[in-house]
């Protein structure tokens, strides 16, 4: 019996590789893995060696998406920092409307590639992931930069700063939510383009 | 304007020159391995190569699966005219800034 890799690797290459290009690229890996792979490393190392190339592929499907996540996230923050206000309602109402659209188009485009519903609300779990990281590292950057009093009464009259650690680990599930409605609908219209 | 191609996206439209007719992605990452003598993602050399074909440098079709791989198709990718341009564009430019120094360099380092 040849060797193969762990099921729910393929499961999740599918995801985030487009569904033209899916049997080749698998192919590729499945070759790689058998014929060099496996043979040198063992089973388990060949299995950690697949699991280490999906995961790429994961974070180079995510990783725009993940950025602008971010990005809009710390935006935030360096205008309450640069512009502080007592009234957050706007802005709340604004940073939350762009980060659900960044997170729906980035379902509904990757589901619309890999023609799969389940892509957008994974695509989700790993934008938002990446992102907290991300974000993390932004907000420990604003900090070096202003930490000042003022700024710091700035931070705690918006939330204070266990919102800026806290809160992007907690929209990593409203996220794979958002981004699988997007998912929904990227692979319903690729399945009507497709002709059904 | 002609097409201005990084490090690695030369590394694979030389290793599709080489490979010839057996250009196909396990292929292609194997010549690079050998040539660059590190392992390279396989996701970054199928997104270079995807990077490439939209940009109209290489085509691709597919050929036949064989067992090692179940069956699945390889795709095999071929260099057009505009992708043998753009390498000929990156040597003259690399050749250009080299121009009048010796290699190896030695005593600045």
């Amino acid at each position: 019996m040849k060797p193969a890799p762990p099921p729910w690797g393929e499961a999740l290459l599918r995801l985030f590789v487009s569904l033209d290009t899916f049997a080749s690229v698998s192919g590729d890996l499945l070759e790689q893995y058998r014929d060099s792979i496996h043979p040198a490393r063992g089973p388990r190392g060949a299995d950690k060696w697949y699991r280490t190339q999906v995961l790429g592929f994961v974070w180079r499907g995510s990783r725009l998406w993940a950025a602008l996540f971010a990005g809009a996230y710390v935006a935030r923050s360096v205008l309450d920092r640069l512009s502080p206000t007592t009234d957050f309602y706007m802005r709340s109402e604004v940073s939350t409307a762009l980060t659900a659209g960044i997170l729906l188009a980035a379902g509904f485009w990757t589901a619309w590639r890999s023609g799969s519903f389940a892509a957008g609300a994974i695509a989700g779990l790993a934008i938002t992931a990446f992102a907290a990281v991300l974000d993390t590292g932004g907000t420990v950057a604003l900090l070096a930069i202003w930490h000042d009093p003022g700024t710091l009464a700035a931070i705690g009259g918006s939330g204070g700063l266990q919102e800026d650690f806290v809160l992007p680990a907690f929209l990593i599930l409203p996220g794979m939510a958002i981004a699988g409605v997007g998912g929904l609908v990227g692979a319903a219209t690729k399945r009507l383009a497709r002709g059904g | 304007m002609a097409e201005v191609l990084g490090t690695f996206e030369q590394a694979v439209l030389l290793a599709i020159l080489r490979l010839a007719d057996r250009a196909y992605g396990r292929e292609v990452v194997r010549e690079i391995e050998t040539r660059l003598e590190r392992e390279v993602a396989a996701g970054a050399v199928h997104a270079t190569l995807e990077r490439l074909e939209n940009k109209g440098l290489v085509t691709s079709k597919l050929g036949s699966g064989t067992p090692i791989r179940a069956g699945r198709p390889r795709r095999y990718y071929r260099l057009e005219p505009a992708g043998v341009s753009a390498l000929n564009d990156a040597r003259a430019a690399v050749d250009e800034l080299w121009r009048g120094l010796r290699w190896p360099l030695k005593g600045h380092a």
